[in-house]
């Protein structure tokens, strides 16, 4: 019946025919006829508007006849079949696709065929006529899950039985097959049911006390109200969502960057299921919240579900746009699969191969992300008062602003020019230095040096963690009174130096200079140097400290990097030196790790001392500038000087400190930070060697980027458009001037759309996910797949029925799931019966209840519950810790590094949502159990709790332990056998020694008792 | 415990699920059940094979091919080996050595303003062997293992940056979050060994990190999680939770677990439909095997001096590598069905990828992994083991035959590498497939991922077109929708 639905053609690329039993023809089926459909068939098919050149591909008989040129293909020979010649463009005459040629891989693959004789199972033009399978749209809306929902009469039964609206849907269907329901479960049992599906934790032995006790006829409502009002509510059922939206804190891929902010979503989650947000908004906010609520966190947050999946963060150039289909793909395929249980992502590289999604819809649904980009925002708690202090604010703050503003207006031209005037009196009496010129430079470390054109050295290569230089400069003066040595900026540096450290700093720790002559003989010494001074001093390193006997103290300039620094040391004696010198100095770094200098400069000067610095602070840039006349400099060098001058003037500096100081009193924001999408934002970027995304999308062929075929513009899956205007209908337009395209927004409206939308798929959907969550299967066992693959539902009335609910209680869950849960099916005991299970072996009619074992979440937090040591503190960032004592929903999941408990238990990997869980039972699970010392610390907690004490026994310890971790009371068989055991324990550690043994058996037994299967099981 | 052993009178074949429900209770009986099945005992139908492996996921099946290999090693060379240094000899490349690339993508490799001139290999060449196959100097002791190898020189991958490679070779798939190779046979498979994991990867212990991609390169995707590699660790246990806290000894764990297993035998009885309780008693006396069976397999201390020495193990060039190996023929002689170790470390010159010096980098790698891999080849053949085992030895793409500009060493290069396999059914000493004359692309015979996928399946019995799994509504396959067999290569 499903292929009903489809209108046949011959199913091109996917059929079981095409897997011939013929090798050669499975290869033609799978990789020749592709090629030839898409890049030859529109000039060289039966079908061709044009055909040209009297050839047809698309028969074998086509290419053996041939066309105009004679037969195309010569079988096994490929160098002698013109098809080959001409897709390798080897003949100019004859390059085809005239357009462009195929990529290498369609080459290889045609010539290979070839070469393999050009197996062809086609036998005729008329059968093989390029008719793509279409799909028949209007037909597919009579399928199950896209009909309007259908509001049916409540089955009639004759029973006392149902006590929930779901209970006549079922008890029907059971007595069609003669089956009678189970007698409900132990209320022990129903408690324990309730609160781990619930809540995800085990109740309390008083809860359980209470409930067994409360012998009013609505002492199930009243556990189960309690239970939907737990918070706990929400944290168990945030994972159940979280499992679907491939939730994860970190990028995936080669590196796996943290996420940090991420976890705002998982809260968003949490807290929609706590305050039973209803469903259609959560669905609308998760889409397209920072368009509908923008003022509203919770609705910004939500967006993270559409940054939650992987992303590449290291992209090469030539795979830019492919990996942005990559990740728009990973949106839309989860949104198909989550919100409306659909597997659109099939329709990427051709139509959908079951359901009525033709390639078409994909990237029309695709664009509308097109320019949907991840991002960081604050989400403010108090935006309204933020934003009424921030404009008392800036009021209070234009004045500051007005007072620079009249300064640079009124005043900064003319103090300039007073500067200038101040400065060019003083360098007149300022030393002339000359640049010396590097002779020999050494390394003891081996740093390798270059001499520049400006006289300066720079250090390259081997950048040890100490080193020393020795670098000898000719000197043309006949006296030195002083020597320069300058620390200059270099772009090549780190943070343009002039150090070589991380940071761009260096610590010169000694310095000592030797005076030989430059030619012929003479005595070499060394004249001691004094008043040192630098141009800049870090704290704690100054320049005195290259002079003094301690080689570990030095000179440094932190923070100043990226500046040129100069010290001045005049020698005690004039060097007199008549022929000319060579001065050799020597610069040791033996302070901080690799702080050597990046590139040196060495001067001397003949002027009497004191000699002082000729830097007075001025940059060379702006010293070149400044040497031109005031008259001859351009408006743009005018400009320059007076943007640097305005650093430096005082008046100005200390309009600027008020301004500051000022400026600390802004109130803050006080958020924190959401990883959420978003547009028109900053998208947090990587490494990626291109744009973050593309202006359009595009219609793919085969989903491959360099084969676009048209743009793509935004609309939705025509099998749920019921509207004759089609995607216009649900269009929203952005406010004028937004920087959202409100696209999302038409989404989210199309897709909650009950009448004419997606929203009666969306209602069934999510309700049949309640059901599964309850009932252990949902009623379609398919839960994310409801296209024409899925089993029909179990009970369709009633899944209509649950989604006519859900509608008319405003889309909330809670009303939904108390329906469920408070149901006689719902309490139906788990017991097999084998007369029903030859009826109904996979207990498809619901005549018991379906017994689970709890998932990898559930388990931990019970432990943690059971041993007493559970932190029910909520929300905020999550951690790695596997001794964190929070439920276990507040681990971080970092791709790379999950939590291992938690997979070794199933838990998703979170690279595709994921609706189901597998149960799997493999021996690592107990080894876990067995020895991780994790669950031997919870053990001796557990025992500590159950110890005897104020006269209390053992036996009151084994009956607690059960009370606490199976909600019931043990057998006398149980408690002999235990109480024996623990004897037993405790004399085998006496006996060994091991100190308190009773204590340590206790611990045992308790691991015993976490280790059992009742407590992961729930009937 | 007595076990009650039920009496086979109807149905001839029972299923797995009616023994079980018909023997109401007893831990054992599931190691029963297994035994039975592999006698042949237990006749099991598709739909019940499916059944049985939810409950027994890791329990042996045969796949529907007569299988030539029973387990795979393989050494995975990380970073990319370069196939015109190794493998794929290329005289034309020596002729025109400093020449340009005619026609060349700058876009071809990572660093597309780093494209320098073709560069001839700076190793020998020489033909070993009765099969005369080409083998780079970097391999003397490979060299002597020629004839046992069948190569590929034409494969290819469809990308050029190392983590989507190595997803792509790994699960055929360049984008992260699919079931790898290793996790799809034991899928299929099962695992001969019930004591030890069925899938475990080896990765750098000399601190170098783990391949790009991390685990995700042997994760298992949408499969169950219990058919992901289990990684030994580098450093410390090699297995998490293996070893029993101290202070409770093997006497009072066992009577720790004793008393359990009688819990639960109670808890059993009244719920003797539910398969998977018994498979979980069972899976506390495979963890308790599991202490004693899994050090034993990797503690190689226990070969003879001679097998020690064979593999270099106390060779500090290659004692790491070699440790590794010799673990690999240990896990697999205990019926382990697949293991990985990867040579070399994350990236650049931490692994086979010389994008600085050839030389250097190939060399040094070459000198950690030729003498380890020769031994195990003949350690395999001499035990009678390689019959069975299928070993694979590959990178994530190969190299370009140009030099990257600025040293002396070569870019990623997808368009084609070289792959060896040997053993468990593959055609000894064949060789399959040709680059152009530079080594640059495959050109002839090209063996896509999908189709290294399909003969690796292939060899193991496995069909690769049936070898399924039904995740949010698709039947998903390792290979996709593609895949060839190369029979070329198959004995």
């Amino acid at each position: 019946m499903k292929n009903l639905f489809f209108v046949c053609g011959i199913a091109l690329f996917f059929s079981a025919e095409a897997y011939a039993e013929d090798e050669g023809a499975a290869f033609f089926e799978a990789k020749v006829r592709p090629i030839l459909v898409e890049r030859c068939f529109s000039c060289h098919s039966a079908g061709a508007k044009k055909p040209r050149g009297g050839l047809l591909l698309d028969s074998k008989e086509g290419w053996e006849k041939g066309g105009d040129s004679g037969p195309a293909i010569v079988p096994g020979k490929p160098e002698e079949s013109l098809l080959a010649q001409a897709i390798r463009y080897d003949r100019d005459e004859l390059r085809m696709p005239p357009k462009g040629k195929l990529a290498e891989k369609e080459i290889a693959v045609l010539n290979d065929w070839i070469k393999r004789g050009a197996p062809d199972p086609r036998r005729s033009a008329a059968v093989v006529k390029p008719t793509k399978r279409t799909i028949d749209v209007e037909s597919a809306r009579s399928h199950w899950a896209f009909r309007p929902l259908r509001a049916t009469e409540q089955p009639k039964v004759d029973s006392d039985w149902p006590k929930s609206p779901v209970d006549p849907y079922i008890l029907a269907r059971l007595q069609g097959k003669k089956l009678k329901p189970n007698p409900p479960a132990d209320r022990r049992v129903l408690l324990r049911r309730l609160s781990f599906d619930l809540i995800g934790l085990p109740p309390s032995p008083e809860e359980t006390d209470a409930f067994v006790a409360d012998r009013s006829p609505d002492a199930v409502e009243k556990a189960v109200d309690r239970l939907l009002a737990d918070p706990g509510y929400g944290e168990r059922w945030a994972r159940h969502w979280l499992d679907l939206a491939r939730f994860a804190e970190s990028h995936g891929y080669e590196h796996d960057y943290d996420r940090p902010t991420a976890y705002p979503y998982r809260d968003f989650v949490a807290r929609a299921f706590n305050s039973d947000l209803p469903f259609d908004l959560f669905v609308k906010w998760q889409l397209a919240g920072d368009e509908l609520a923008p003022d509203d966190n919770l609705a910004l947050a939500a967006t993270g579900f559409l940054a939650a999946g992987v992303h590449s963060t290291q992209i090469t150039a030539n795979q830019v746009e492919k990996e942005r289909y990559d990740e728009l793909d990973d949106i839309v395929q989860t949104v198909g699969t989550s919100m409306l249980g659909l597997t659109i992502g099939c329709a990427r590289c051709h139509d959908h191969k079951y359901d009525p999604i033709p390639t078409a819809d994909y990237y029309r649904l695709l664009s509308c992300f097109t320019t949907t980009v991840r991002g960081e925002i604050d989400l403010i708690p108090d935006r309204a008062g933020y934003a009424k202090a921030l404009a008392k604010y800036e009021r209070e703050h234009a004045p500051y602003v007005e007072a620079l503003a009249k300064f640079d207006r009124d005043s900064l031209a003319s103090r300039l020019s007073a500067w200038e005037n101040a400065r060019a009196s003083a360098r007149s009496a300022k030393p002339k230095w000359v640049v010396l010129e590097p002779i020999k430079s050494e390394s003891k470390a081996g740093a390798a040096f270059q001499t520049l054109e400006d006289g300066s050295i720079r250090a390259s290569g081997k950048n040890a963690d100490f080193d020393t230089y020795t670098i000898a400069v000719a000197c043309e003066l006949s006296t030195v009174t002083a020597v320069k040595v300058e620390a200059l900026s270099d772009p090549g540096l780190v943070r343009k130096g002039p150090g070589r450290a991380d940071n761009g700093n260096f610590d010169l720790t000694d310095l000592s200079l030797s005076v030989g002559p430059r030619y012929g003989i003479g005595a070499t010494w060394k004249p001691s140097l004094i008043n040192p001074k630098a141009t800049f001093e870090q704290s704690g390193l100054p320049i005195a400290a290259v002079l003094d006997s301690d080689i570990k103290t030095g000179w440094a300039i932190d923070p100043q990097f990226g500046r040129d620094h100069a010290a001045v040391f005049e020698l005690a004696e004039d060097a007199r030196t008549d022929s000319g010198a060579i001065l050799t100095f020597r610069l040791d770094f033996q302070g901080n790790l690799r702080h050597n200098i990046g590139r040196l400069r060495f001067s001397a000067t003949s002027s009497p001392r004191p000699v002082g610095l000729v830097d007075d602070g001025v940059p060379v840039e702006i010293a070149r500038l400044l040497e031109i006349a005031a008259e001859n400099r351009t408006s743009e060098q005018k400009n320059r000087i007076l943007d640097w001058y305005r650093t430096i003037d005082p008046e100005r500096r200390a309009l600027r400190r008020a301004c500051d100081e000022h400026a600390r009193t802004a109130p803050k924001p006080d958020g924190i930070k959401a990883l959420v999408c978003s547009e028109g934002i900053q998208p947090l970027r990587l490494h990626t060697q291109g744009a973050d995304f593309f202006e359009k999308t595009y219609f793919l062929l085969r989903g491959d980027p360099n084969r676009k075929n048209g743009e793509a513009t935004p609309s939705f899956l025509q099998v749920l458009m019921n509207s004759p205007e089609k995607e216009k209908h649900w269009r929203i337009d952005p406010p004028a001037g937004s920087r959202l395209s409100f696209r999302r927004a038409s989404l989210a409206n199309w897709i909650t759309d009950v009448d004419q939308g997606a929203g009666a798929l969306l209602a069934r959907v999510i309700v049949n996910r309640l059901w599964q969550h309850h009932f252990g299967r949902g009623l379609v066992a398919t839960p994310s797949d409801f296209g024409f693959q899925a089993d029909p539902p179990t009970h369709p009335e009633l899944l209509d029925r649950l989604a006519t609910e859900l509608i008319r209680n405003g889309w909330k869950l809670k009303p939904i799931q108390r329906m469920m849960v408070l149901s006689a099916t719902y309490r139906e005991s788990s017991i097999d019966d084998p007369d029903k299970s030859r009826i109904d072996p996979d207990d498809r009619l619901l005549w018991r209840h379906r017994r689970v074992r709890l998932e990898a979440e559930p388990i931990r937090d019970a432990l943690l519950s059971v041993s007493g040591k559970l932190d029910r503190r909520m929300y905020g960032p999550g951690t790695l810790d596997e001794h964190q004592t929070r439920r276990s929903l507040y681990f971080t999941i970092k791709r790379s590094k999950l939590i291992p408990f938690l997979t070794r238990f199933d838990a998703p990997d979170a690279l595709q949502g994921l609706a189901e869980r597998s149960s799997t039972t493999v021996a690592p699970q107990a080894l876990w159990l067995m020895n991780d010392p994790i669950v031997r610390e919870w053990s001796e907690s557990f025992a500590r709790r159950i110890e005897p004490r104020e006269g209390r026994t053992l036996e009151w310890s084994v009956r607690e332990a059960y009370r606490l971790a199976f909600a019931r009371e043990p057998s006398a068989e149980e408690s002999a056998d235990d109480l024996a055991f623990l004897k037993r324990q405790a004399e085998s550690y006496r006996q060994d020694g091991e100190g308190d043994g009773s204590r340590r058996a206790l611990t045992d037994f308790c691991q015993s008792i976490l280790c059992s299967n009742e407590f992961v099981t729930i009937d | 415990m007595a076990v009650p052993i039920p009496l086979f009178a109807t149905p001839v074949h029972p299923s797995r699920r009616d023994f079980l429900r018909g023997a109401g209770s007893g831990a054992g009986l599931l190691a029963l059940a297994a035994l039975l099945d592999s006698q042949g005992a237990l006749g099991a139908t598709a739909a019940e094979g499916e059944a049985d492996r939810a409950i027994h996921p890791l329990s042996p099946r045969p796949g529907p091919f007569p299988a030539k290999a029973r387990s795979v090693i393989w050494l995975f060379m990380n970073g990319g080996q370069s196939q015109v240094d190794t493998w794929d000899y290329k005289p034309e490349l020596i002729k025109r050595d400093g020449r340009e690339l005619p026609g060349f993508d700058k876009n071809t490799g990572f660093f597309t303003d780093q494209v320098g001139p073709l560069m001839k290999s700076p190793f020998r060449f020489s033909q070993q062997g009765e099969s005369g196959t080409w083998v780079s100097e970097i391999f003397p002791e490979l060299a002597r293992r020629v004839d046992d190898l069948a190569l590929i020189h034409s494969c290819y991958t469809e990308t050029n940056n190392h983590s989507p490679a190595l997803f792509e070779i790994n699960t055929g798939q360049s984008r992260m979050g699919f079931p790898c190779l290793g996790a799809w046979v034991t899928y299929g498979l099962g695992s001969e060994s019930q004591n030890l994991p069925g899938f475990v990867v080896m990765y750098d212990t000399l601190g170098r990190g783990l391949p790009k991609g991390h685990a995700s390169n042997w994760g298992s995707g949408f499969l169950p999680g219990v058919y992901q590699g289990t990684a030994l660790n580098a450093q410390g246990a090699p297995i998490d939770d293996l070893t029993r806290p101290e202070i409770l000894s093997d006497r009072r764990q066992r009577a720790e677990l004793d008393l359990l297993a009688r819990r639960n035998r109670r808890h059993f009885a009244e719920r003797a439909d539910e398969a998977s309780l018994a498979a979980r008693i069972e899976s506390f006396e495979l963890a308790y095997r599991m202490q004693m069976a899994a050090p034993e397999a990797i503690d190689i201390r226990r070969e003879t001096a001679s097998t020690q020495k064979l593999y270099g193990i106390d060779d500090p060039k290659c004692g790491h590598f070699a440790k590794q190996c010799l673990i690999a023929r240990r896990l697999v002689e205990r019926g382990v069905r697949f293991v990985q170790i990867y040579s070399g470390g994350m990236e650049n010159e931490r692994s086979w990828d010389g994008h600085q010096d050839i030389v250097k980098n190939h060399g040094g790698f070459a000198m950690e992994t030729d003498r380890p891999i020769a031994a195990l080849l003949t350690d395999l053949k001499s035990r009678g083991l390689l019959d069975s085992t299928l070993v694979v030895c590959n990178g994530e793409f190969g190299r370009l035959p140009i030099v990257q500009k600025g040293g002396t060493g070569r870019d990623h290069n997808p368009h084609a590498f070289t792959a060896w396999l040997a053993g468990g059914g593959v055609k000894a000493g064949a060789r399959y497939g040709q680059t152009d004359e530079f080594g640059h692309k495959a050109v002839v015979d090209r063996v896509g991922v999908n189709d290294f996928h399909a003969t690796i399946l292939r060899l193991l019995g496995l069909d690769h077109q049936k070898l399924t799994y039904r995740f949010n509504g698709r039947d998903y396959r390792l290979t996709d929708v593609g895949g060839r067999v190369v029979e070329e290569i198959i004995a």
